[in-house]
Parts: structure tokens; C-alpha cells; sequence
């Protein structure tokens, strides 16, 4: 019988078992997986960053669930990079990671916070007074001002609503403007490039009220000056993806793997393709893993070290034998063929004096335009002295002949001499400074005299001066060196064994490294630059640029990398990694930031000068000048105090002032417009007379005091903040750990331009508001917290110098709390002051005086000599020899509408940068129909709105050539005009691109290459500094048009910096005076280096108080001391220790580890004072930071202005804060206090900002 | 349970508003009869104090106590997630049960926050409250401690509520809390807990907490001890003594 019927066709029975039995098939319930797939299920996911001050710079895709945000990840879809080349991603290390939790944290400010005692005077005074007239009748009533500025930092916080708060911030503000002037509002924001519009809010509210925005990069002390005096930029460094082209890679105190993570890869991999590496650092760091060879310098050395691999590199690849390659690249790329006059000083010493310029030559070499600014060299096959293309009187008053052509201005080309020898008149001894035969304490010095002869050949040309003695920077660099050129004299090494300076056998009792691998590495860095045309890099970091010499320690470096034709190679170069996080669509950002749009110019300050001065660490200098200045000093008026050279600098239009002046600047312009004059001839006039007055001469006058400080998106007294005592006990006015005592008569008589009052001021500020999503430091000390929306809640934009993307913060989830974002912040305060001031203000005219600005034709402003107004020399001529003198309208009742609206200036002045300037026309147009305009009467109807943060994003991304085609086209031909050279085609491929705030948020985009950049974003190299400079031609924005190895300004030849040498720290004198003062407490003392670092579990410098950081650290702050140092001082790991010296003290745990060097510790940067610090056993006072055995020392060099690369610029030049010549006292605690008790109101020795 | 609400509301930021209506909680307390008069007399100090003082110093006595000490946050998942990756799911899941009950978070606040916790507590039938409660009785009853360490009138708010929490938690439960910080120095064991190495288990059952944030950090830090037979500094001499300014010299400073 057939089973046709019983078998089945279509339907199969469930089988129980299969494969043999093996498996089986079951029916059981599966609800449990949901648990899995609900935990990794989410709403949406939306793309942000974090906006800390780190390079990083990372995407990351933000899961959120139910409206909370609940995890993050790092993004994954970076564009690709080209065949051969290792894509980007990931990005994203674990601190990164931890940041979703930050959200919710206990440690968050959730809502505007006031101090208690300020609120209720505000409400008291408010009940009966309008908002102005309260504030005024609570900050000038010393009572009532006492009753809240002398309990910051001691908590007594109480909630406040925005309204009110904005109001009491607004009345301020117009008070102060009112009363004191536009310029005693401060506001204090770094690294903008990390969330732009977040910095420009800010900055934007402040710059329409003419208040002062102050830098950062040079006040953190990672702005290299040696970068704008080499190359007129002030870092331009290779994206890290072209680590990956380089064969020879030198990390020289910059600690890749911890602080640069997300690009550590780069370096893992370019080792795969055969690249040595090579790891200078004092310490056993996470990078000296990587090294083929650690060299353990000594910390505070590296100059020496630098010098001596010069050295070696000179005598074997320029002296020995030549290399055509080095020797093409420096004739025409670097100032080593100008010609430099020699002078005998009054001890008959020949020294190398300033450039040679065609104003000293017969008929000025036929040049009419900026002759004193045209420098001179030797045409080889001719031997003429000719002028050639590209230097900076060639950038500004003409055309065509700014370029790096192989030409000389007439058009015909030239040939450069390098080395007078073989074409000499003669040979001379010139005279070189030493300064390696200073004693100090911890450091070793040799006995070779101050001023070294060394002999090279010279010229005679006949000046205009009569006949004079010129030799070529290639003679006088070489001849620096120390290097033998058979030319005979002394002071040269005769060979790399010969103690003579800079020799390896020189360096190696100075720095500690064995001299033949001072000489190993030298020579495998230059060979390998030989074989491949300049692919050797050095990655350098802050760790050598904190030190108060770094410009020798960078200096030495660089001349390494320039010598070898490295800089503006692919996979060469200078990395300084270092805090600049460039912001790349730089020129669309400014006008929004700065108000350009309605007003020019902005009010800056150099961050290191102000606080140096307005928290008084002047007053406490122990440098001399003497300390500092060269043994070849030209006869000069080198005395006075530090200060003092910082207020001639000011005076003398190099670095800006604020405040200004003693007078209010909208008085200022009331007068001279009752005197019937123009603004600047009647400040020209005033100053002169001593009418008016500068500020900077009298910093303790009330009459001079900043009055209002913002401090946003940063922690400048709990990171930042150098000399953070000096802080709390001058600008503050509150409890402070000020050890030691001001210098009281001494400083009297030392001082000479700057009034010296008996007591200094304590508590100059009326009013500190802080907005920060986290109870900062800088929170805890002040006046009113407001709630910042965290980088998950606000839109924004983001870059970085090491990769070439742009890409979004977004806001995953509304702000929580009473947060909001810093744009509708400073929006809500724009709105309040619109309402209250018209009860004091008006529309005003503001008197704005600015330094002579660098990249502005102005730049050329003091040639030879340096020439003061105030002695008589010369008269005051604004910006000539003094500030320049601008009137500002400010229309106050309005400032709200012109927050909110892209102003007039774009369509009417245009935009630019970088000296560049080009129409803006279009892009205003395109932004009105993007954003819209503004419908409602008034000023600012029918102009593009800038409503919210996404308004403000499209217009910097519209402004921007680096984000929009159509500009970048117009910038490079802008550039044409100067250069003389096509170079519109490295953009006009993109012409039509126009990234938009959308796309960044779909995917990150990389940027367009404009000229504002020196390096090119294309399809066939990596982004590279200088670049464009080498391959297209272009000038380096210096007073040679290439890069300058000499600084022939009169204040760098006085204090010994003309070209680079060792320097050893300098000697700051804060232990003995606190080792006498502070009382034994019955331990051992040892004294250290004192070294900060940045760490590995904390978000950069922003934030370690986040418990998976806390716990994979030692869970608070923590120091850092070698076996050797802790066993004398009879110290084991995680003993209570404490550090100190004359500029206070701080308590720490101690890790005892053999990576550290003997004679040093290092103490981790931004450890705050709020997480488990107990007190201190010498201060009484919680703790303290790592900055609080620090004080900012200023460096006269840094103060040169009007002096083409050496002029001011916003975070360009200036003077930086400098920390690491710091010592400490290191000793065990016998008693450590956690200060739990109550507060008692009689005493200072209150439980002080952790509670 | 009105008395839930009255909690809650004595567990918010103290206003002028709530000033004036402690009358009223005062009464609602008495005549809902849900507490005895011994909580009720517990409860007195705190209702007396907000009534009488001034505004600001118990605004600014709030702020101390909850905004600026992060172990006695408001926030209940503040105390057994911290940091960890779990807070985000654990406050999706309470935000599920409230709209399950057709509520809606209104303030700008965090489904976790206690006043708001309570308000919820207070919509639902005393058995199903008392349930709620029992949940997080183990928080509460640790911030109770906490505040009576620092003799906080506000801590027999949580010493009710594990009160009226139908279970009363177990003591594994405890096991999950975050360590009291370091903000109260006065405790040492809490203090020592923080550097205390854990034991590392295996087998079932320890891969829960083998994930923690405590016991990574222990195992990082056992890594880093030298191993067995390298040099390491000998102890030098008596460690550091620690000592803390005591209100109660009877509980007064042990020298290690």
C-alpha cells in the first residue's frame, strides 16, 4: 500500500532533535534576552563632542533613551584618508568615555547660585532703587561690599532665578561702565576652537559693551613665542596623520599615548613602517615606551641639548660635508644669507647688531617703499649687495614682490651667498653671550667665561653711516654653535669630545645624556632629513615651553628641524601640540565673537601682564633684571623692576592696556569733544602733558582695578590660575596662603616707572560670575554660578589642530536643571543690559586704545632703535610710538539687538585675516535668506538674525574660507595681490562647496585650504605647517619674509637672545625666605623641582573630580617623587606630604615611583582643592592647588612690539606664564587636618572651598 | 498618604512658600495620624527651624547639605550607580513606571529625585507606597545615618520613611551603596573603604561584581604592588597620624 496519502507535501513536523541527536529544539520562554536587548535599545543617537581644552577633538554618538542620555560612543565615519594612509578613527579615549554620567552628577550646578549676602543687600536695595542705582548704593558702601567679597570661597550659596540674576549682573555691568569705564568688564574664556560659539557668546556681549577680552594661550604658558619670532605665526603645526609620513620622529617632552590618545595611533603605526623614534624626557613616561632610544634629559636642560644635536648636525652636514638639499632649503628659506652690521661696544667687542637694511645703504638701493624695513644679502656670482623679494617692507605700501622668488626687487634673479668665506674682506672675533657659567643651586654650570669670541669672516660695506662691518647670519648661527670651521680662535670645539660649548661633550655634564647619544641621535635625524628631503619631526610639548627660558629650549629645536630642510615637508616639521587647538574657520569666527561686524577694533589683553599686575605678584618679584640681561647688552637704560618693562611696553604701543587709562574712555571722548579735537590727538596730547594717565603705571589706584571679571568655560583659579594665592589675596580680597611678604621698601626704590603704595589693595573685583555646569574651583570663590548646559545639551562647533575635520557638539537632551547654554546665557544678559541701562547709558562714544597689531600694515611701526615718549626721546604718535587711538560707538540700549543681528561692517568694510582682506557681500546675502532677518523696527531691521547658537554656527561657517569655497577663492586671491603669484587654484577645485551646520552634524567635514593656514588640505598630503610657505612660495610673516633664526630687535640683543643659547632656569628665590619663616613640623625636608604635567585621569585640565577618574587615580591630589628623594626625606608612597615655598604651600598624597627623576616631583595638572584635600599644615588653609606654589614671572622679550613679527597679536605674542623654574620645599605631614569643623566667624581659618 | 507630600515637601528647596505652610504640614501630620507622635516629635526640630530662621541661612544649609555633598544627594541612583553606566537605564525604568501610572515629570528634574519620588509615593494607596518605598529603604536608611552624623535635622525624614517602607532592606542590600566619600572625615571606615584592597573572587556570582567601579580600582591597584621579591622602601619610622577636629572627643581620633 502507498503511503502517498500519509506522506506529507507542503508541511514538515517539528523535529525535537537534530544533527544526530546533538542538537535540540526547544519551546521554552526566551523573555529573559529582553533584559539584554532592552539595555542596549535607544531612542536616538546624536552626534557631540566634549568641548574641553584638549586636541582631541573627537566625534562621538551620544545614546539617548527615554529622554536621558544613557551611554555614549566614539563615531566611526570619519571621511576615509587617501590609499596608504591610516584612516582617522577612533577617536575617543576613556576619559571621553566617562563623560555621560557627568550629566546627572550630584556634582553639577543645577541653578543660578548667588552668595547669600549679596542677594539680600541686592533685594534690599532693589526694593526701593532701580537696578543701577541698587548695585551702585551696595559696591560703594565698603560695608556692605566687605560683607559678601570677603566670604568668597566659604560657601553660603543660595538659589536665585534667572531673571533676577541677570539683572543683578546687568546693573553691574552698566555701573561699571557708567562709572569706572567700558573697559574694567573682564572676561576671562579659553581655547575657543573646542566649542566656538559657547566662547563667542561671551566674548560677543563683552565686545559690544567695550569690555576686555583676555587671552589664554600665552597665559597658560603653551603659546611658544619662538614661533611667532621665527615664523610670524603663532603655532602652525603638522595634523597628526602626518606623523604617519615621517621616518624619524623625536618626542621631546610631549607625552603622546596620555595626552594625545586618540592620535597616538599615528605613531603606533608609522613605527610599522620602519620609523626610529626617539623619546627626550626627563621622567620614564608612557611615551618613552615607544622609544628606540629614551633619552633622559635633565628637566630644565633641553637647550643644552637641542644646542649640542645642532652641533653635531652643523659640523657634519654643513661644515665636513655639504648637502645640496640643507643648503638649497636654508638660502631660501631661512634669513641665513642676510647680511648683519657688527658694532664694537664700549669694552671693544665686536657684536652682531640688527639686519642690514637697504635705508643704510647709498640711494637706498632704489627702494622707495619701506626701505628701513627691506633686509640686505650678498647675490653669490655677482657679489652685489642686493635687496631680495620678501621681506616685510615688500608686504606692505606695494605689490607683487612679497614672495619667496629667487629675485631681488628689480626683478633679476639672484643667487644668495650663505657664508662670506671665500669672499671675505677679513676675519673678525665677534662676541657671543654665556650663560652657562651661572650658578644655580640644582643645576650644573660650567666655567667658560660670559662672552665668547669666535672668528668668522667679514665685510666691508659702505653705509650711510660711513663704512661699517657686516657677516651673514649662516656665519654668525654657525660661529654660535661653537662649531670649527678651521677659520682659527677660540671657543670652538675641535671635536664632539672637546669641552668647549655647545659641544655633546659640553651638554653631556650639563644634561646628564651620554655625549654619543647626543651624537647618535643628531646624526640619524639629519641623515635621514638627507635621504628623504626633510621627513624628519619633532613632536614637542609644553613640558619644555613651561620654562622661563623655553624660547631656547624651542629655539634650539627648531634650528634642528630648519637646519635640515624639515619645516614644510610632508612628515616633517615642528608639532607643538600645545593648547592652541586652532580654531580653523578663524576668520568667519572673529566678527562674531569680537562684535566686528558692528565695531572695531575689540578690546584684548594679554592675559600674563594683567594678572601679573591685578593680583600684585609684581609686588612679590625676586627676579632682577641683572639676572636676566646679557653680558653683550648695548648701553641701555636696563633698570627698573620686571614691571617696569612691561609698562614701557604698553606705553610704547607693544602690548595692550587694560583698564586704559585713569579716566573713564567714554569721558575720554566727552572731552575731546568739548576741546574740539580728534580723539587720538587729544590722548597724544594728555599723555604728554599728564592729563591723562595709563593705567599700567599705577595698577593698586582704585581708579585702575578690574571691577568686573566673567569667567567662562574655564577654571582659571582652580587650573589656571598662576600665583593662584596672589589671586585670592589681591583680586579676591579673601582668605589667602600667601607665605611670603611683598617686597615693601625694597620694591619702592627698585621700582621706577610703576607706583609703589605702601599696602597693596585686597579684593579689587566687585563682582566674579563664573558659568560652568561643575562646582569648579573657580565656581566656589565666586560672586554668582551660572548653570552651563554640558556639552551634550547645546549646539556648537569643534576643531582641532590635529586633524583637519570640523564637526558639531549637538544637543542630545534639553539642558537639565536650570542649566542653559552659554549662547542663551549671554543672550538673557545681552537683553537684561538692554533693559536696565538706559538709566545710565546711552549711545556713547568709546575711546579704545589697541597696540600697534601684527599682520597690519601698522606692524612696521619702530625700525631701529627703541624709543620712549615718556623720556622725551620722541613724541608720542598714536600708533606709531604709542597705542592707537580709536573711537567706538557704542549704542548701549541696543546692545541686545545687535547681539542678535549680523551687523553693518561685513557688507560696508568687509572681512579678511592675516593681513588679507577680501568683500563679504554675498555671504551677508545668503545669511539673510538662511537665518532670516530681523522683521522688527529698529537698528538692526532687515539684517540676518543670530537668533540661537545654530544662527551664530552659520555664520562663521558662511564667513569662513576654510568652510566656504567661494571665500577661500577670494582669500588666496586676496593673497595674489601681495605675492605676486597665482593661487587661487588650491582652492577652486571646492569653490562651490559651502559646509552648513547640517552637514557637519551628518558627518565631519573636512576643511577647505585657505591662505589663513600655511599648510594644504588636499587629496595628495597631509596638513603641514609652512607648507605653503615652501611650496608655493609664500613669505613667512616675519621682518626677513622667511624664518628668522636671528632676532635683531634691540631688546632681544640685550637680553641675550639674538640667537639661541643655553640658559639654565632661573633662580627664583622662594625657598629660603619660607624655610627660615615656615617652623620645622619635626620631619625631613627635601627640595625639588617643581613639574606639572598633564594627566592621564583627568579630562584634560578641565575636570578630575569624576569617581572612575578619582578611583583609577589615588582619589585626590597626589604628588609625585622619585625613591631616592622620598628615602632622604624619609617619605613612603601615600604618605601625607606637603610642598611649599614662599608662594604658599599644598597638601598632597605622595607616589613614591623609580619612573621619576631624582631632584624633581610632578604634580599632575587641574588636581582641584575640592576633593579630598585636607588643610594645610603651614597655611591653615584647605590644601591648596598646584598653582599654588607658583607666581607668573614676566620675560622683557616677550614684550616687543611694532616690530613686524614681533607685534602684538590675541594670543600671538606676549608675555606667557611661565612655572616650571618653581623649587618646593617637600615634607612628610606630622598632623593632617581635614578641617571638618564649623566655621568659626572670627577666624580666617575657615573650612574653605571643599564643604 | 498626604504625609508622603509633606515630606516631599520638606525635602524641597526651602521657600518663603514653604515657610508658611508648616502650619499646615504640622496639622496634616497630627491628623492623618500616619506618624506617632515619637516621629512626629522627631520631625519637630526641622518643622520649627524652617519656620523660624531666616531664609537665606536655611537655603544656604540646604545648598551645603545636598547640592554640595555628593553623598547625601537627592538623587537616589546618585548613591548605587554613581558614575556607572547603569544610572541611565535605572532612571529610564522609574520614568517608566510613572508614566505607566499616567504622570508626566513636570519640574526640570530627574525621575530619581527624592521630593519627587515621594510626591509619586503620595498619589498611590498607603499598601502600594509603603511597597514603593521599601525599594530604596536601603538609601534612606543610609542617609539617615549620614545626616545624623552630621546632626542634620532633616535626617529623621529618612529614618520615617524606611519606617513606613513595608519591608525593611536587607543587609546585602547595603553592599551596593556608595561608600560615604570622603566628605565626612569623622569616618574612618569609610574613610579606609576607599584604599581597602577587595578580596578577587571567582566562581559564580562574581562576575556581577567583578565589573564594578570598586573593585577595578582594587585590582588596578593590586597590579601596581611590586612583585614578591623586589625591593621595595622599607616603612619609615610611625606613618602619619591622622587626626580630626572632633565636636564629640568621645569618638575621638585613633592614631594608625
Amino acid at each position: 500500500m502507498s503511503h502517498f496519502l500519509d506522506r506529507l507535501s507542503y508541511l514538515r513536523e517539528k523535529v525535537q532533535t537534530f544533527s544526530d541527536g546533538h542538537g535540540i529544539t526547544t519551546n521554552e520562554n526566551r523573555a529573559w534576552e529582553d533584559s539584554y536587548r532592552k539595555r542596549w535599545q535607544h531612542d536616538k543617537v546624536v552626534r557631540s563632542t566634549h568641548g574641553v581644552n584638549c586636541t582631541g577633538s573627537c566625534s562621538w554618538k551620544v545614546y539617548v533613551k527615554g529622554g536621558i542620555v544613557t551611554w555614549e560612543t566614539q563615531q566611526t565615519d570619519y571621511p576615509r584618508t587617501r590609499p596608504d594612509l591610516p584612516n582617522h578613527e577612533p577617536r575617543g579615549c576613556s576619559r571621553g568615555a566617562s563623560y555621560s554620567w557627568y550629566l546627572y552628577s550630584a556634582n553639577r550646578v543645577k541653578y543660578p547660585l548667588v552668595r547669600s549676602r549679596l542677594v539680600k543687600l541686592w533685594r534690599e536695595a532693589r526694593a526701593t532703587m532701580t537696578p543701577v542705582a541698587a548695585w551702585k548704593s551696595i559696591v560703594e558702601d565698603p560695608q556692605k561690599r566687605d560683607a559678601y567679597t570677603k566670604k568668597r570661597g566659604l560657601g553660603g550659596f543660595v538659589r536665585a532665578g534667572w531673571e533676577e540674576v541677570n539683572e543683578m549682573i546687568a546693573s553691574a555691568n552698566a555701573y561699571t561702565v557708567k562709572t569706572h569705564g567700558p573697559d574694567r568688564v573682564i572676561g576671562f574664556s579659553p581655547i575657543p576652537a573646542m566649542s566656538m560659539v559657547s566662547y563667542a557668546a561671551g566674548s560677543r556681549y563683552l565686545s559690544l559693551m567695550g569690555g576686555v577680552c583676555m587671552s589664554f594661550y600665552d597665559w597658560y604658558c603653551d603659546l611658544p613665542p619662538s614661533s611667532p619670532q621665527t615664523w610670524g605665526e603663532q603655532t602652525d603645526v603638522p595634523e597628526s596623520a602626518d606623523w604617519y609620513n615621517s621616518g624619524f620622529l623625536i618626542l621631546w617632552g610631549s607625552n603622546v599615548p596620555q595626552t594625545r590618545t586618540p592620535d597616538a595611533h599615528f605613531y603606533t603605526e608609522v613605527r610599522y613602517r620602519g620609523a626610529k623614534s626617539v623619546v627626550i624626557c626627563p621622567d620614564y613616561s608612557e611615551a618613552s615606551k615607544f622609544a628606540d632610544l629614551w633619552v633622559s634629559v635633565k628637566q630644565g636642560t633641553d637647550a643644552a641639548l637641542g644646542m649640542a644635536m645642532g652641533h653635531v648636525i652643523l659640523k657634519e652636514f654643513h661644515v665636513d660635508r655639504q648637502v645640496d638639499y640643507f643648503t638649497d632649503y636654508v638660502k631660501r628659506y631661512t634669513d641665513m644669507p642676510m647680511l648683519v652690521r657688527l658694532v664694537r661696544d664700549d669694552k671693544g667687542n665686536l657684536i652682531p647688531e640688527r639686519f642690514l637694511r637697504a635705508s643704510d645703504m647709498d640711494k637706498k638701493l632704489g627702494e622707495k617703499n619701506n626701505p628701513e624695513w627691506k633686509t640686505l644679502a650678498i647675490d653669490a656670482p655677482t657679489g652685489e649687495i642686493v635687496v631680495p623679494n620678501g621681506s616685510v617692507g615688500f608686504r606692505w605700501g606695494e605689490t607683487g614682490k612679497w614672495n619667496l622668488d629667487a629675485k631681488r626687487a628689480d626683478g633679476k634673479a639672484v643667487d644668495l651667498r650663505l657664508s662670506l668665506a671665500g669672499a671675505e674682506d677679513g676675519f673678525e672675533d665677534v662676541a657671543f653671550p654665556y650663560f652657562g657659567n651661572l650658578q644655580h643651586e640644582h643645576f650644573t654650570s660650567t666655567e667658560h667665561d660670559s662672552v665668547l669670541a669666535r672668528r668668522i669672516p667679514v665685510k666691508k660695506v659702505q653705509t650711510a653711516e660711513g663704512e661699517m662691518l657686516v657677516a651673514t647670519v649662516y656665519d654668525l648661527f654657525l660661529a654660535n654653535y661653537g662649531v670649527d670651521r678651521g677659520f682659527g680662535g677660540d671657543n670652538v670645539a675641535k671635536s664632539f669630545d672637546d669641552d668647549a660649548p655647545y659641544s655633546p661633550a659640553w651638554a653631556e655634564k650639563i644634561t646628564g645624556v651620554p655625549r654619543d647619544q647626543i651624537i647618535t641621535v643628531a646624526r640619524e635625524f639629519a641623515l635621514n632629513a638627507e635621504k628623504t628631503n626633510g621627513r624628519s619631526m619633532i613632536i614637542i610639548g609644553a613640558a619644555m615651553n613651561h620654562w622661563y627660558h623655553m624660547d631656547m629650549n624651542y629655539r634650539s629645536a627648531i634650528n634642528m628641524l630648519v637646519m635640515c630642510g624639515c619645516v614644510g615637508q610632508s612628515g616633517g616639521g615642528w608639532s607643538h601640540y600645545v593648547g592652541q587647538e586652532k580654531l580653523r574657520p578663524q576668520s568667519g569666527w572673529l566678527p562674531l565673537a569680537f562684535g566686528l561686524d558692528w565695531g572695531r577694533p575689540p578690546r584684548q589683553q594679554n592675559s600674563t601682564s594683567f594678572f601679573y599686575a591685578h593680583t600684585d605678584q609684581w609686588r612679590y618679584e625676586t627676579m632682577e633684571v641683572k639676572d636676566i640681561l646679557s653680558p653683550t647688552a648695548p648701553a641701555g637704560p636696563w633698570d627698573g623692576a620686571i614691571i617696569d618693562y612691561n609698562i614701557r611696553a604698553e606705553r610704547m604701543g607693544w602690548l595692550p592696556s587694560a583698564p586704559q587709562l585713569e579716566t573713564n574712555p567714554l569721558e575720554v571722548a566727552r572731552a575731546a569733544e568739548a576741546a574740539g579735537m580728534e580723539a587720538k590727538d587729544y590722548v597724544a596730547k594728555g599723555l604728554k602733558d599728564g592729563d591723562l594717565k595709563l593705567s599700567c603705571e599705577d595698577p593698586d589706584n582704585p581708579k585702575n582695578w578690574p571691577r568686573n571679571l566673567f569667567v567662562w568655560r574655564s577654571n582659571l583659579l582652580g587650573s589656571s590660575g598662576k600665583g593662584h594665592e596672589y589671586f585670592l589675596k589681591h583680586l579676591l580680597g579673601t582668605s589667602h596662603g600667601v607665605l611670603g611678604k611683598d617686597l615693601g621698601p625694597e620694591g619702592k626704590t627698585r621700582a621706577k616707572d610703576v607706583v609703589w603704595h605702601e599696602k597693596a589693595p585686597e579684593g579689587k573685583l566687585d563682582l566674579l560670575v563664573t558659568l560652568d555646569f561643575r562646582m569648579s574651583t573657580t565656581a566656589v570663590y565666586s560672586d554668582i554660578v551660572l548653570p552651563t548646559a554640558t556639552w551634550y545639551e547645546k549646539n556648537d562647533l569643534n576643531t582641532s589642530d590635529m586633524h583637519p575635520f570640523i564637526h558639531p557638539l549637538t544637543a542630545a537632551v534639553d539642558p537639565i536643571w536650570e542649566s542653559r547654554s552659554d549662547w542663551d546665557i549671554y543672550k538673557g544678559l545681552a537683553r537684561a543690559f538692554s533693559d536696565v541701562a538706559p538709566e545710565v547709558l546711552g549711545v556713547e562714544k568709546d575711546v579704545v586704545l589697541t597696540p600697534i597689531l601684527h599682520d597690519t600694515p601698522g606692524e612696521i611701526a619702530q625700525p631701529f632703535d627703541v624709543k620712549d615718549w615718556k623720556t622725551g626721546d620722541i613724541e608720542p604718535i598714536p600708533g606709531k610710538t604709542m597705542p592707537q587711538v580709536t573711537v567706538v560707538e557704542r549704542d548701549y540700549p541696543n546692545l541686545y539687538k545687535r547681539f542678535t543681528a549680523l551687523g553693518p561692517l561685513m557688507e560696508k568694510i568687509g572681512n579678511g585675516g592675516k593681513g588679507m582682506a577680501w568683500n563679504t557681500e554675498h555671504e551677508v546675502e545668503l545669511l539673510r535668506e538662511l537665518n532670516g532677518t530681523v522683521t522688527e523696527e529698529g537698528p538692526t531691521k532687515g539684517m540676518a538674525k543670530i537668533e540661537t547658537a545654530i544662527d551664530a554656527c552659520e555664520v562663521l561657517l558662511m564667513l569662513a574660507p576654510e568652510t566656504n569655497g567661494e571665500v577661500a577663492v577670494k582669500a588666496w586671491e586676496s593673497l595674489a595681490k601681495f605675492t605676486g603669484r597665482e593661487h587661487a587654484h588650491l582652492a577652486l577645485p571646492k569653490e562651490d562647496e559651502k559646509i552648513r551646520f547640517r552637514d557637519v552634524v551628518a558627518q565631519p567635514r573636512k576643511i577647505i585650504s585657505s591662505p589663513i593656514w600655511s599648510g594644504l588640505e588636499s587629496e595628495k598630503v597631509c596638513y603641514n605647517a609652512g607648507y605653503t610657505n615652501v611650496h608655493e612660495f609664500i613669505p613667512w610673516r616675519t621682518l626677513t619674509g622667511r624664518q628668522q633664526l636671528y632676532q635683531d630687535h634691540l631688546w632681544m640683543r640685550a637680553f641675550g637672545e639674538g640667537l639661541c643659547v643655553y640658559r639654565p632656569p632661573v633662580d627664583l628665590r622662594t625657598i629660603k625666605p619660607a624655610q627660615g619663616s615656615v617652623g620645622s613640623n619635626g620631619e625631613k625636608e627635601v627640595v625639588l623641582n617643581f613639574i606639572t604635567p598633564h594627566q592621564k585621569w583627568g579630562i584634560h585640565s578641565t575636570y578630575t573630580d569624576n569617581l572612575l577618574m578619582l578611583t583609577l587615580s589615588r582619589g585626590g591630589p597626589c604628588v609625585w617623587i622619585s625613591e631616592r628623594d622620598a628615602r632622604q626625606a624619609g617619605i613612603v608612597d601615600n604618605d601625607w606630604i606637603e610642598l611649599y615655598n614662599v608662594n604658599g604651600a599644598i597638601s598632597a598624597r605622595a607616589v613614591v615611583s623609580q619612573r621619576v627623576k631624582e631632584g624633581m616631583c610632578m604634580m599632575y595638572h587641574a588636581q582641584e582643592k575640592i576633593v579630598n584635600t585636607p588643610g594645610s599644615e603651614i597655611t591653615g588653609q584647605r590644601g591648596g592647588i598646584h598653582n599654588s606654589v607658583t607666581r607668573a614671572i614676566l620675560k622683557p622679550t616677550h614684550m616687543i612690539g611694532g616690530y613686524a613679527q614681533l607685534s602684538y597679536g590675541f594670543n600671538y605674542y606676549g608675555t606667557v606664564g611661565a612655572n616650571r623654574d618653581e623649587f618646593v620645599v617637600v615634607r612628610k605631614m606630622a598632623r593632617v587636618d581635614w578641617m571638618d569643623d564649623e566655621a568659626d566667624p572670627q577666624s580666617n581659618q575657615a573650612p574653605q572651598a571643599a564643604e | 498618604m498626604k504625609t508622603l507630600k509633606a515630606l516631599s515637601a520638606l525635602l524641597a528647596y526651602p521657600s518663603p512658600e514653604l515657610q508658611q505652610a508648616i502650619p499646615d504640614i504640622r496639622d496634616l501630620l497630627a491628623s492623618e495620624g500616619v506618624l506617632d507622635t515619637r516621629a512626629r516629635n522627631a520631625l519637630a526640630p526641622l518643622l520649627e527651624r524652617l519656620a523660624s530662621t531666616d531664609i537665606y541661612e536655611a537655603q544656604e544649609a540646604y545648598i551645603l547639605l545636598f547640592d554640595r555633598s555628593r553623598s547625601l544627594s537627592l538623587h537616589l541612583f546618585e548613591h548605587v550607580h554613581g558614575e556607572s553606566r547603569d544610572r541611565g537605564q535605572a532612571m529610564v525604568d522609574l520614568l517608566t513606571l510613572y508614566e505607566e501610572a499616567g504622570f508626566t515629570i513636570a519640574a526640570n528634574e530627574l525621575p530619581d529625585f527624592v521630593p519627587l519620588f515621594l510626591e509619586y509615593c503620595a498619589t498611590r494607596p498607603s499598601a502600594e507606597a509603603c511597597g514603593l518605598l521599601s525599594q530604596p529603604a536601603h538609601i534612606f536608611v543610609s542617609l539617615a545615618e549620614r545626616l545624623q552624623k552630621r546632626e542634620s535635622d532633616y535626617a529623621p525624614i529618612f529614618s520615617i520613611l524606611v519606617a513606613l517602607a513595608s519591608e525593611k532592606p536587607q543587609a546585602e542590600a547595603f553592599e551596593a551603596i556608595l561608600p560615604d566619600g570622603e566628605e565626612d572625615p569623622n569616618d574612618l571606615e569609610a574613610l579606609d573603604a576607599i584604599w581597602e584592597e577587595e578580596e578577587v573572587l571567582f566562581g559564580p556570582g562574581a562576575a556581577n561584581e567583578d565589573c564594578g567601579v570598586d573593585s577595578l580600582a582594587a585590582k588596578l591597584r593590586q597590579a601596581r604592588r611590586p612583585a614578591p621579591g623586589l625591593e621595595t622602601p622599607q616603612m619609615l619610622g610611625p606613618r602619619t597620624e591622622i587626626v580630626h577636629r572632633q565636636r564629640n572627643p568621645s569618638a575621638g581620633p585613633t592614631a594608625r
